[in-house]
């Protein structure tokens, strides 16, 4: 029998303490993994999203608006700033769903004849954009929201504002997929003409203003001097602009978050402590327990560096059974669960899965704790005298 | 009864595997209670705004300030409703502030965040008496002047005494003091006069929400049926504490939903770390437990005792854990709250309630994880024990 295949086998000598062991590095190793997916798909919306596109906003804070005057200029652009492919100007709306509103997700009012056009990674079926276009109310929904609510095309919908009161009708004549990762599926956009309209008769200082604008450039290379270009041209005005990628916005929202990442990376060091004790703990007692048997095999000849190996190679392999075991767990539990929250938290995670570096990370970090965890035992046992340790009882 | 010195000296002579566990233990205790007191503090700081005899009007739909707008005209009317406190002077308290938020620099440079400006009137200063203003003085009204809350200054580029802060396009404000206003979430705001900052951002002629004092709490009724009643106004009146807990709502429910599910992982982890060091305890000890039953011990006495080893394991990792948390207390906690997108920071607050619920789950830790390898030293045959 080799020396590898001793160790492993002594693994299972006492078969409760291995099966719990293993149990207790998996259960730390899902724990792990779920803390790694939630902060990948926290930050992995950012990175996912469009270098090519440009938002453009009020200075001072994007809950101020701007007015529409604005894009007329910004379109005017193409060709006078070279790289703007298309742009379009959109207004945050902040409904609610009049019976969950618990639930959130964004309405926006848009531009019909050129969202679409620089949302290139969302897909609408020609026949269901081309009937949006016509219905002064026609909204039209990411699938998402359509399985959270239920809602199918030709549906009439009322929502509830926040920003902009009262009972807003809309009939649902599109449904549109995602084409990138990063894209929330659970967007209402309607009209703004709908919205400006009603702002005229209603709050005549409402009307005509936007929220943002949203330029897509032709190289992302450029992206930086195309967003000086369209700030510089507005610099003199009464309100000034911040353009930015949309990558850059999100990073500098997920910033506003720095505390809460920060906390979930900590308790993610914190479970891989928990591993290890659990993972020292075992090994130091079987190592005391074994005591005697070492010194029989000291006796024989082996060296100490052959203990030492024994007690090493029987963690690692208790680490790396953990492992797989979690990671066995890891996959049904937070994929499934992961398609929850897609499908209802949309807005926040658009996309929940375990990326395949967290799994080979976690499945290397529990070797590697396993092996630390058995230094000092490993230590201890390879120094001991043949005598003493034939003495020593239990 | 076997004697508790039995249990403390067995956990002391095997000192490296009590520690571990106790360690394990310790942690998940530590990881519940940190994110318990982070939600209390978020309640206690929003809540403290809030006083049980006023009341916050806004517009019909809108759930926060921001979003809200009122016209000056309309803020008599709010003022003349009934059951509205009048002053020493005879004219009702009622303020209306203008609320927005700018955007601002990290002092460290690594990002930027968004902080609320609040444009209040001298009156709106008066109405709330737990502010004090520690350093420089109180803007002088109608000036570009402001004051930066205690929690906030020095943390944002410009927001400290002299810093000049860029409302928007040549409206600069400056900071000439800096205020406490009892812990609450004013104290992370910048104030500064109503019709500056209301110029500054487009508002002139409206406040975002209208605050009263009501004569008592139960006045709150009859004001908001009054307030309501007038379609034309198309207001919405709340106790200003409700108003508060909502705004918190959505913050603390998701801190406290991620520290619980993380807790509850945690804690499987460390009742397996405990399981496998009380079953140790029980296979290393077969003989003395032999010897224990055949000096007439019960099986229920060495249940019990083995039992209760375990928990006072886990209570040992448990107070190591809340001491841990317990110097929390002084780290102050910065982060975005969902309500207004605005920063808001707090600190960990530890309650007796959180600490006893924090010990006790290390405790269950110790029940659960000793039950079985206890039952098991319980089962142990006298004669063979013994035997070896």
């Amino acid at each position: 029998m080799t020396l590898v295949g001793l160790s492993i086998k002594n693994v299972s000598r006492n078969r409760l303490r291995a099966v719990l062991t293993v149990f207790g590095v998996a259960i730390a190793l899902l724990a792990f993994v779920f803390i790694r997916t939630t902060l990948d798909a926290w930050t992995g919306g950012a990175e996912h999203a469009a270098q090519d596109r440009l938002g453009t906003m009020h200075k001072v804070t994007f809950t101020m608006d701007l007015p529409r005057t604005y894009f007329d200029e910004l379109d005017g652009t193409r060709g006078s700033v070279p790289g703007v492919k298309a742009a379009t100007y959109q207004s945050w709306f902040g409904a609610k769903h009049p019976v969950r509103e618990q639930e959130f997700f964004a309405t926006i009012a848009v531009d019909t004849d050129t969202f679409f056009q620089v949302y290139e990674d969302m897909e609408v079926p020609a026949e269901q954009l081309a009937a949006w276009k016509e219905d002064r109310q026609g909204a039209i929904i990411g699938e998402a929201l359509a399985k959270q609510f239920g809602w199918s095309v030709g549906d009439d919908v009322t929502l509830v504002g926040t920003i902009y009161p009262g009972d807003w009708k809309f009939t649902i004549e599109g449904i549109y997929t995602a084409k990138r990762r990063a894209v929330d599926k659970s967007q209402f956009l309607f009209h703004w003409k709908y919205l400006n309209e009603s702002m005229k008769e209603q709050a005549p200082a409402r009307a005509e203003r936007i929220g943002w604008m949203t330029t897509l450039i032709e190289g992302s290379a450029r992206g930086a001097e195309v967003a000086q270009a369209i700030d510089a041209r507005f610099e003199e005005r009464d309100i000034q602009t911040r353009t930015m990628s949309e990558r850059a916005l999100n990073m500098e929202f997920l910033g506003s978050f720095g505390a809460i990442l920060t906390a979930l990376d900590v308790v993610s060091g914190v479970i891989l402590v928990i591993m290890m004790l659990i993972l020292g703990n075992t090994i130091a007692m079987s190592v005391r327990e074994r005591t005697n048997e070492y010194g029989v095999l000291l006796a024989l000849g082996f060296r100490p560096k052959h203990i030492a190996l024994f007690v090493m190679g029987e963690g690692i392999a208790v680490g790396l059974l953990g492992g797989l075991v979690g990671l066995a767990l890891a996959y049904p539990f937070i994929n499934g669960m992961g398609r929850w929250i897609e499908d209802n938290m949309g807005s926040f995670f658009p996309y929940f899965q375990i990326p395949p570096h967290v799994a080979i990370t976690s499945l290397a970090l529990a070797m590697l704790l396993a092996g630390l965890a058995a230094v000092i035992p490993a230590y201890r046992a390879s120094r001991l005298d043949v005598i003493d340790a034939l003495r020593r009882i239990g | 009864m076997i004697p508790i010195s039995y249990n403390l000296r067995n956990l002391a002579v095997r000192r490296t595997t009590t520690l571990a566990t106790a360690l394990g233990v310790g942690l998940v205790v530590f990881v519940l209670a940190a994110s318990l007191m982070l939600t209390e503090g978020l309640r206690r700081t929003l809540s403290l705004s809030g006083h049980d005899d006023a009341a916050i009007v806004m517009r019909k739909g809108s759930d926060n300030e921001l979003s809200s707008t009122i016209a000056d005209a309309q803020v008599g009317q709010i003022a003349s409703a009934p059951r509205v406190k009048k002053g020493a002077d005879g004219r009702p308290l009622a303020v209306g502030d203008v609320v927005a938020v700018i955007f601002v620099d990290l002092v460290n440079g690594s990002g930027k965040t968004n902080l609320v400006v609040r444009g209040v009137t001298s009156d709106g200063i008066a109405f709330r008496p737990e502010l004090k203003v520690v350093e420089g003085t109180l803007p002088r009204p109608g000036t570009g002047e402001v004051m930066v809350g205690r929690k906030i200054e020095g943390r944002f580029n410009a927001v400290q005494l002299g810093g000049e802060i860029e409302l928007r396009k040549n409206r600069m404000a400056k900071v000439v003091g800096v205020f406490e206003a009892a812990g609450s979430s004013y104290e992370s705001e910048i104030w500064g006069d109503k019709d500056y900052v209301g110029q500054a951002f487009g508002r002139e002629g409206m406040v975002s929400a209208v605050r009263v004092q009501l004569d008592s709490p139960g006045g709150f009724d009859e004001f908001a049926l009054a307030v309501e009643q007038d379609k034309r106004l198309g207001l919405d009146a709340i106790p200003e504490r409700e108003f508060y807990e909502k705004a918190s709502e959505n913050t603390s429910v998701f801190i406290s939903a991620m520290g619980i599910i993380i807790a509850v992982f945690f804690s499987i982890g460390a009742m397996i770390g405990a399981m496998i060091t009380m079953y140790g305890t029980v296979a290393n000890r077969r003989s003395e437990i032999g010897v224990l039953r055949a000096l007439g011990f019960s099986r229920t006495v060495i249940l019990v005792s083995f039992l209760f080893e375990s928990v006072l394991l886990s209570l040992l990792g448990g107070l190591l854990g809340i001491g841990a948390a317990l110097g929390l207390g002084m780290v102050e906690f910065s982060m975005m709250n969902f309500q207004t997108f605005s920063e808001i920071v707090f600190t960990f607050q530890p309650t007796p309630d959180i600490l006893v619920t924090a010990l006790v789950f290390g405790g269950m830790m110790g029940v659960l994880g000793g039950l079985l390898p206890a039952i098991r030293a319980a089962r142990t045959a006298p004669i063979e024990a013994m035997r070896g």
